[in-house]
């Protein structure tokens, strides 16, 4: 059982770290979408710049997170496919469309026409997928999706388009446009360009409220549409409740002080209190009211196995990522022996 | 179009598109590291020039390679949810295994593509390193996967109920060593030629560069070494098939009745509903003497294997006479090429019918790829799992999957064509030649605080 919840700790992990890394991606594409004003072509840039190519290391969180969810939790992977196949399939193709557009964008010179294409492509991608996976997540917390018998029991829409579901799909999406404005405005400040600086920061205030309303709008219609959820968020999660909302106003307090860096380190925490506050409340539940932690979870031999490899490949991969965050980040870059190649990137 | 046949056709689509994009992230780093290690070596601007180059394709291959392999994953799940339960309880550790081997490709892909001018130029070699190491690792986890569908091991099945998963056992099940060697190997083959066609198509116009021998020859040395090597792993795999899968096998070599003293069929049609094999070249005896180095040694036919257990031998055969073809092809053009080449002092021999031939094994390398793919997934029919489960009890209960289907064809079409445009961009605007000086000149750079930061601000 112990092991058990240290694997499921470990995905959940992998939501939140998906939610924080790939979520800032999907905004920056909303962004892109919402660019206006004489900065348009300003905001883009930013945009795109910031984004950068590692859209690819920030979507292996989620690949890792089906993965461990098929290794660990085989029932939960079968039960979610076929329950939320119609919005899980809308959401891959979104997944699909935005990474290979930005990967054309980037590399597309030439044709202006291909290049504003892709553009397109990628910035509505970006703002449906987040909306698909928070109402899925609002579906798998509803409570609506049955395991009995040994078969799957769900409406095939009602659990994604039920109101509360579309509410926390609007969540999702805010978040991550917040998410992205508040670490846009500290790119542009290391930029010294105060003036994005200052386009950002009032977006995140604004996404910020707004994902404050939808979030208190969902809490409204919890305790009719999610039960089992709104029990949760009042008993064992609350006080994780009470931190993730006086961390969402410390984001906003910092914003507003201009403390950029610290907006970003509050609303990275926000994000994963938000996320730790529903894993608490649907405990012991993976997808309640029929799949819990112990009736879903794999062989403890598949879950030792598991959790072993991913020690292991953790160990290779921590130093990698340190190396990567040292090069590119440190404080000291080594100095560009190769200043040439500065033309050709 | 039937429920089935439109999951099996998405399924399919997805893994034809993905494995193209998985075999070159497999392939190109080893030339991407020798071609560097090579640069540093004998301070040649060809070499460097080529690794550069090779690393902007690499790129954009490895994002629509990333992309793709989402869906794959997605799909195991959504399409087939019955068998990713089945597989994930017991075989599910090789597939987050190579969730880490990604992201260690991921993270290295992003300091050798931006780090050209962050880190020492023996660094940054040295982070080539593990890119092909990973890439080799992904390969090797994956295929684990697929063999353990051919021969699934490490569990007990009792009342359909799983008991005694052994996790490391259904890595290490039968198959593994013979399907993880032949795909690996097929990569490296498949790589180097498609790199040493693009080179001998520049030849052949009249593009005689030191850049593009080199281009040529460093492509072709690493197919050259993997080719006779990879027909050679052949023969064990169709071995181990004999008994471990004999509808497979038999399916392969058309033989529909069981015997001695088995003919070997080449190409031919074996029809099973009326057990004959039309149009086939026959060589007597042939099968039984390849097998059991006899010529009247006792093979099994399809006759032995239960109507509804039967794959498509029509498919099967003629996709393994495809694959053996190419095969040949490759291991003779190689051959040749080299004869030439030694004969001729070390020049690239002037003959245009051996650098089509070239040009040539290019798309055949991959024709190799996908045709041992259909033999091993065709073969297998009907089972998902080996004898355990059907890929009809797999498939998804949901309906629609007929208009997934042909949305995704259509991302693929999309997909596919911008990517060959942005390629064959590429390759008509390489970057510029410069010396070996001029790669290491150190200028100061307004941009340098800025441009090369791409990478970590995202990851934050």
């Amino acid at each position: 059982m112990i092991l058990t919840g240290i694997v499921m700790a470990l995905l959940w992990g992998c939501i939140i770290a998906y939610a924080v890394l790939g979520g800032a991606d999907f905004g920056g594409g909303v962004w892109s979408l919402l660019a206006s004003g004489p900065t348009a072509a300003r905001q883009q840039r930013l945009i795109e710049h910031a984004i950068g190519p590692v859209w690819e290391a920030n979507s292996v969180w989620l690949i890792y997170l089906v993965v461990g969810l098929l290794t660990a939790f085989p029932l939960v992977a079968y039960t979610l496919a076929v329950a939320l196949f119609v919005p899980f399939t809308l959401a891959l193709l979104g997944i699909v469309l935005r990474g290979a557009a930005f990967a054309f964008e980037t590399h597309i010179t030439g044709s202006v026409n291909l290049r504003q294409a892709w553009g397109h492509t990628f910035s509505t991608a970006s703002t449906i997928t987040p909306f698909l996976l928070g109402a899925g997540a609002a579906a798998v917390a509803s409570g609506q999706i049955h395991y009995r018998n040994g078969a799957v029991q769900a409406d095939r829409f009602t659990p994604w388009l039920m109101p509360f579901a579309l509410v926390m799909g609007a969540v999702a999406l805010s978040l991550c446009a917040t998410l992205a404005a508040v670490y846009l405005t500290v790119e542009a400040s290391h930029q010294k360009d105060h003036e994005m600086a200052e386009v950002f920061r009032l977006r995140a205030l604004i996404a910020g409220a707004v994902t404050a309303g939808f979030g208190l709008l969902g809490l409204l219609l919890a305790p009719g549409e999610a039960p089992i959820i709104w029990h949760g968020l009042g008993h064992q999660a609350l006080p994780v409740v009470i931190i993730t909302m006086l961390l969402g106003l410390g984001t906003a307090f910092a914003l507003y002080l201009r403390r950029y860096l610290l907006a970003r380190g509050l609303v990275i925490a926000m994000t994963a209190g938000l996320l730790s506050a529903w894993g608490l409340a649907q405990m012991p539940y993976i997808v309640p009211p029929d799949l819990t932690l112990s009736n879903s979870a794999s062989s403890p031999a598949m879950l030792g196995a598991f959790l072993g490899s991913a020690i292991v490949g953790m160990a290779f991969l921590l130093p990698s990522l340190w190396f990567l965050f040292r090069v590119f980040k440190g404080n000291q870059p080594t100095p560009a022996v190769r200043g040439r190649d500065l033309e050709e990137s | 179009m039937s429920h089935l046949f439109s999951a099996r056709a998405q399924m399919g689509t997805s893994l034809a598109f993905h494995i193209i994009f998985s075999v070159l992230g497999v392939g190109l780093p080893v030339l991407l590291c020798v071609a560097e290690g090579l640069a540093l070596r004998y301070k040649d601007p060809h070499w460097m020039r080529l690794a550069r180059q090779w690393s902007k394709a690499f790129a954009i291959v490895f994002a629509i390679g990333a992309v793709s392999g989402v869906i794959v994953e997605f799909e195991i799940a959504l399409l087939w949810p019955s068998f990713a339960r089945f597989i994930g309880g017991v075989a599910g550790l090789p597939f987050a295994m190579e969730g880490f081997a990604f992201f260690l490709e991921g993270i290295f892909l992003g300091l050798y593509l931006y780090g050209w001018n962050r880190l020492s130029p023996r660094a940054h070699w040295l982070c080539s390193f593990p890119l092909w190491i990973s890439g080799g690792a992904s390969a090797w986890f994956i295929m684990t996967a697929n063999s353990w569908m051919n021969s699934p091991a490490g569990f007990t099945l009792k009342n359909g109920v799983i008991t005694n998963v052994r996790p490391f056992a259904a890595i290490a099940n039968p198959a593994t060593p013979y399907e993880t060697t032949h795909m690996i190997l097929g990569c490296y083959v498949a790589v180097g030629f498609a790199v040493a066609a693009v080179y001998a198509f520049a030849w052949l116009r009249g593009q005689r560069t030191a850049y593009n021998r080199k281009g040529l020859l460093l492509g072709l040395a690493m197919a050259s070494i993997a080719i006779p090597l990879q027909v050679v792993s052949g023969d064990p795999n169709a071995r181990f098939l004999e008994t471990s899968q004999p509808a497979k096998y038999a399916a392969m070599e058309g033989l529909l009745h069981s015997g001695r003293g088995q003919p070997l069929y080449i190409l031919g049609i074996p029809d099973q509903k009326t057990g004959q094999v039309y149009l086939a070249i026959q060589i007597p005896h042939g099968e039984s003497l390849l097998a059991h180095f006899n010529l009247n040694s006792y093979s099994k036919g399809l006759d032995q294997i239960p109507k509804a257990d039967q794959p498509n031998a029509i498919v099967v055969h003629l996709t393994f006479d495809l694959m053996v073809f190419c095969g040949f092809f490759l291991l003779l053009a190689a051959l040749l090429f080299w004869w030439f080449f030694l004969r001729g002092n070390r020049t690239l021999p002037d003959k245009r019918w051996l650098l089509w031939g070239l040009v040539a094994c290019g798309p055949l390398g991959f024709l190799a790829i996908e045709s041992g793919w259909m033999v091993t997934e065709e073969g297998r029919q009907p089972w998902v799992i080996y004898g355990i489960m059907r890929v009809s009890d797999a498939a998804t209960p949901s309906p629609w999957v007929n208009v997934s289907f042909a949305i995704f064809s259509l991302v693929y079409v999309v997909l596919g064509a911008t990517l060959v445009l942005l390629l064959l961009r590429l390759a008509r605007n390489p970057l510029p030649e410069r010396t070996w000086e001029e790669y290491f000149v150190t200028t100061p750079a307004p941009q340098a605080a800025i441009s090369p930061d791409k990478m970590q601000e995202a990851t934050e």
